[in-house]
């Protein structure tokens, strides 16, 4: 398995109290930014609100917002993970988020993407929109299951 | 009866103690709660971005206000009924933390932010979307519906990290007889 060569007590993450919560504050406000747009986008789809306007014009408002989230987390995410990468990397839970967060951006990017903005026959995009909420909410909930398993 | 022998008695409850002493239902509660943060903050942090003409500007404040509120409600019902499970199964330990209570103060203000701005912004949207210019009172409502969610937000993570109570420690001085 990798593991780094690396002492965390280096780390000024590691030497100041506030320093970790601050940053996972950031890190909640992060996905709730990008999962929350993601989730009005999926509501859209699912034909629970919105409905008078296509769910493209919803993706093209909501997708730099989204974008703003994913990147607040991104960088709050591995700063996170800096603070103990070998504790990280031996945790179940944290693998499995990792594959459910590499899962989820590449549909959010490719199928929930290609739905969205072509409109494909309602049943399909309903089925679209489950699989995106099911897959953010594994994200979550991998991402809180680090602390317990 | 105290507040703390209220609390004592609330987490003695059968399915709280259950909940509690679960290593799988209490993580499950938990992601609840944080999913709910997710999906349904997102919709708070829309609405407000809205209301200060940065984002959804194709929609009317009309349509994004009463499009996200049914679901915000829903949402925030799931949210508070999994946060007292939460604290009601430690709810000793939450009564000597205070960042529980600084939290209880944040939502106590979104309830004072909701009755002061209901009848001023959100149920006037169609007249907000009439005039030209986003009146300074919904941008103020979007502000501080910001920053007291945050608190809520921060005071609620914050939770998790204080560490000056001992249960095992008297909450009181043995008396001398």
């Amino acid at each position: 398995m990798i593991a780094f060569a690396y002492d965390p007590s280096t780390n000024p993450l590691n030497n100041n109290e506030w320093s970790f919560p601050l940053l996972e504050c950031i890190h909640i406000l992060g996905f709730t930014l990008s999962i929350g747009t993601i989730a009005i986008l999926d509501l859209r789809m699912l034909g629970l609100a919105f409905v008078r306007h296509p769910s493209r014009e919803l993706a093209k408002s909501l997708a730099p917002w989204t974008l703003v989230g994913l990147v607040v987390m991104l960088i709050s995410g591995p700063l996170i993970f800096s603070s103990d990468p070998n504790m990280y990397l031996r945790n179940i839970s944290f693998r499995l988020k990792m594959y459910a967060l590499l899962a989820a951006i590449l549909y959010n990017y490719t199928l929930h993407r290609w739905a969205a903005l072509r409109e494909p026959a309602p049943a399909v995009g309903k089925f679209v929109a489950v699989v995106s909420l099911a897959l953010w909410v594994s994200v979550v909930a991998g991402g809180l299951f680090i602390a317990f398993f | 009866m105290s507040i703390l022998s209220l609390f004592q008695w609330i987490q003695s409850l059968g399915f709280l103690t259950q909940l509690r002493e679960s290593a799988i239902v209490y993580p499950i509660v938990m992601t609840t709660h944080l999913s709910c943060i997710a999906v349904f903050g997102g919709m708070i942090l829309m609405t407000d971005m809205r209301l200060l003409g940065l984002a959804l500007n194709k929609y009317t404040v009309s349509e994004v206000v009463s499009g996200l509120r049914l679901w915000k409600r829903v949402g925030f019902v799931i949210m508070v009924s999994m946060g007292a499970l939460l604290a009601g199964s430690e709810a000793e330990k939450y009564y000597h933390n205070p960042y529980f209570w600084a939290k209880m103060t944040f939502l106590a203000l979104v309830g004072v932010h909701a009755l002061v701005f209901r009848p001023r912004v959100y149920n006037q949207t169609e007249e907000i979307d009439r005039v030209p210019q986003i009146p300074a009172r919904a941008k103020a409502a979007a502000v501080l519906s910001l920053v007291i969610w945050t608190g809520v937000l921060t005071m609620g993570r914050l939770i998790g990290y204080y560490e000056g109570y001992k249960p095992d420690a008297p909450a009181v001085p043995a008396q001398v007889k």
